[in-house]
């Protein structure tokens, strides 16, 4: 006399719909798109807040069919995912430790693409006198002498590593509470600077780009040491079969080929010419 | 404070003039956060469900690593997914390393033990004759447990509210893991970290703007929620 | 004489380390009424829950209308089927009263379940509270509807749980004129209170938990029998 109880056990078919289901947002998130293949860039912050892969990169994009992603950190975290093989290329602004990443065998080969370079900037009053220093070294030199706060960014950056070897040279080793070791980013480094009246050293391109909302002047350029040479380097396919080598070949190809040189000498920032291409078409023939 | 009333106007003028770059963050968070969302519940709820009804040892145990693991760091989990997830580690071969499904990734593992832990009070909360009243009138165990979710929605959608709440604004994971990139792996709140370093205040801040409404939005919901299940109790 | 539908061997439960039933031996028709006392803690309610499928006892053999004699777990899907529970203080599902009834009856079509809750909610004379909500009943009008519910579920079985300890006393009348018309209809009952006498002339059997055993007591129901039970192994 009992009733039918409960319901029928849910049929199979039914529960892998809703299986599936349960997996089609995972599904639907954006991968790249098979028939538009990823470049992965790792580059520094400096170099993706100028705006210059922004601008120029889209033209890439156009004539090849790839699609790039640009992934921008430190210099030291560049290099590392290159090493992983996370991404496919690095382009980065460090010498020697682009030179130490062939060397151990992480990257195929360095290419020279373009340079910027590095200004001091500091206080509108200039209490250490830096502007009519002769070199570099005297700047430096100046502003240790007169103990004036100098921010350094302390992040083992590209920017750092320049820093620290342009004290080194100057044969001065900074220490005290005059120096100021911020470990962040070049444009909070350059607003630490400002609020603090303190020196510092940055690339030109964040410099140009913030300058507008900033209490420092631009006090010393021009000195050849301040120049900063920017390498693009694929990542060694050996080492990572599965990073995407052509695709990588294609962008350095373009970078240090007519067009992307070309490109890169146009891109200004704040009405200036920042990035000054130089790479040797002699290395061009060798990719070829 | 003039810069910060300039910025705010500024950020106004961004939100309304439909600034493509602007929305494409926005639309970003919501589906990252939106699947991770999705995909994390039904699990959790199970999971709760376990807890609250089974019985088996190591239960307490589980209860408490849930609800300890409620105060672990967003950059932690972004850290040790990031570590699996690299081409140097274990999962290399799955490439997962800066896409959104690394982003959806770690956001199910930030919204995972919430879930777990607010829908195991709200199972726990239910009085026990609700599901032995369910089995008794025959309903199968699939039934009872729908039964039980149904009494419990109350506190279960708080649940699901306070997690997707914590995802939505994280940074420490969706930057490690997505890498930030434009147009594919920047949402908002990776966005205000990178706008905000960079001195450029009013997108930061219409982006906080942004994240502000949704939090407020998402907490009226949620007193509201809590106020019609104390009601009807 | 009919074929019992629940059959009970050596059944044994403690509570912690406090035994409460020890070696009982029951049967169960799918008609008629049963009354259970004891003391308070006997073990009524715990005994009820047991053979509804809802606790699991230390040991105890089932057979459900005569099949094989199996263990509880093995019986309780059985058990879960024929044999419905309610609580003392029934529980109301977060819905209206409507809902709560449907229910019951969750597999028919959409059509015979409006007419059946329709049935149901006159059969227990609360035609208008079809769409209150059933967190809003008193203590009697929930019992009234958790026993609309039973009706429309039909189970062989139906075991009470003190069903009228907290009624008044228009209320008690009334739960005991349902529980008439629910065993006139060829439910089996069997119900658990500390007050027999309310219930002398609903049951036909009156059964008492003592030691962890029971014991059966005269009931004298007009036309009632009483089925001799077996006392547990010594």
């Amino acid at each position: 006399m009992s009733s039918s109880f409960g319901q029928a056990r849910v049929p199979w078919k039914r529960r892998l719909l809703l299986f599936l289901l349960w997996l089609l947002p995972w599904a639907l998130a954006a991968a790249p798109a098979p028939d538009r293949p990823v470049v992965r860039l790792a580059t520094t912050t400096s170099t993706d807040n100028s705006g210059l892969l922004r601008a120029i990169l889209p033209a890439f994009e156009q004539a090849s069919g790839y699609r790039v992603h640009v992934i921008a950190v430190g210099t030291g975290k560049a290099l590392r995912m290159g090493r992983d093989g996370d991404v496919d290329l690095v382009l980065v602004h460090a010498r020697e430790a682009e030179e130490t990443f062939v060397a151990e065998g992480f990257g195929e080969r360095r290419f020279q693409v373009m340079h910027n370079d590095f200004v001091l900037v500091g206080p509108p009053d200039d209490p250490a006198r830096v502007a009519d220093a002769p070199t570099v070294d005297e700047a430096l030199a100046r502003i240790a002498r007169a103990r004036t706060p100098f921010v350094s960014r302390g992040d083992d950056s590209g920017t750092h590593k320049k820093e620290r070897a342009l004290w080194r040279d100057a044969g001065i080793q900074p220490q005290g509470a005059w120096y100021l070791e911020a470990g962040q980013g070049m444009g909070r480094v350059l607003q630490m600077a400002g609020e603090l009246g303190a020196y510092t050293l940055s690339d030109r391109g964040t410099w140009l780009a913030m300058k507008e909302r900033l209490p420092l002047r631009l006090l010393f350029a021009g000195d050849p040491r301040l120049f900063n040479p920017y390498g693009v380097i694929a990542v060694n396919p050996k080492r990572h079969p599965n990073v995407n080598h052509s695709g990588a070949l294609a962008l350095i190809r373009w970078l240090i080929g007519p067009e992307g040189q070309e490109r890169i000498g146009a891109f200004t920032l704040e009405g200036q010419p920042l990035f000054t291409p130089d790479a040797d078409p002699a290395q061009l023939e060798a990719l070829r | 404070m003039t810069d910060l009333a300039e910025a705010t106007r500024h950020a106004f003028e961004l939100l309304i003039s439909g600034d493509a770059d602007l929305w494409r963050i926005i639309a970003i968070s919501f589906e990252v956060s939106g699947a991770a969302i999705l995909i994390a519940t039904p699990p959790a709820i199970l999971t709760a469900f376990l807890l609250a009804y089974g019985r088996f040892p190591g239960r307490r145990l589980l209860i408490s690593l849930f609800s300890t693991l409620l105060s672990v760091p967003a950059v932690v989990v972004g850290l040790t997914l990031y570590l699996l997830l690299s081409n140097a580690g274990p999962l290399g071969d799955w490439r997962l390393l800066f896409t959104q499904k690394a982003m959806i990734l770690g956001q199910i593992v930030l919204a995972f033990p919430i879930l777990v832990a607010m829908g195991h009070a709200a199972l726990q909360s239910v009085d026990k004759r609700a599901w032995e009243t369910a089995r008794t009138l025959g309903a199968s165990p699939a039934r009872a447990f729908w039964t039980l979710l149904r009494e419990s929605r109350f506190g279960l959608l708080a649940a699901l509210l306070a997690a997707y709440g914590r995802i939505i604004a994280e940074v420490g994971a969706s930057m490690m893991l997505g890498g930030n990139i434009l147009g594919y792996t920047r949402n908002i709140p990776t966005a205000i970290a990178l706008e905000t370093s960079k001195g450029e205040f009013a997108q930061g801040i219409a982006l906080g703007a942004i994240l502000l409404l949704l939090a407020f939005t998402l907490n009226g919901l949620l007193h509201h929620v809590q106020g019609r299940g104390m009601a009807r109790s | 004489m009919s074929p019992p539908l629940l059959e009970v061997r050596g059944l044994t439960m403690s509570h912690g380390r406090r035994p409460l039933l020890d070696a009982l031996d029951l049967q169960l028709k799918a008609a008629g009424c049963t009354l259970l006392t004891g003391e308070n803690g006997a073990g009524k309610s715990t005994l009820l829950r047991i053979l509804a499928g809802l606790e699991k006892p230390k040991a105890g053999a089932f057979r459900l209308r005569q099949g094989p004699w199996r263990s509880w777990r093995r019986a309780r899907k059985g058990l879960l089927r024929q044999v419905m529970y309610l609580h003392q203080q029934p529980w109301m599902f977060d819905g209206s009263v409507a809902w709560n009834l449907k229910f019951a009856i969750a597999d028919r079509p959409a059509r015979q379940r409006n007419r059946l809750v329709e049935e149901a909610l006159e059969w227990v004379e609360m035609r208008p509270f079809r769409d209150t909500p059933a967190r809003t009943l008193s203590g009697g009008e929930r019992q009234r509807i958790a026993l609309a519910r039973a009706w429309l579920a039909a189970p062989a079985l139906m075991l009470l749980d003190e069903p009228t300890a907290n009624l008044d006393q228009a209320s008690r009348r009334r739960t005991l004129a349902l529980l008439e018309r629910l065993r006139d209809q060829g439910i089996g009952l069997m119900v658990a209170s500390h007050d027999p006498h309310h219930f002398e002339g609903l049951a036909d059997r009156h059964l008492r938990l003592v030691a962890g055993r029971l014991e059966p007591r005269g009931t004298p129901a007009a036309g009632g029998r009483i089925l001799p039970i077996q006392r547990g192994r010594a």
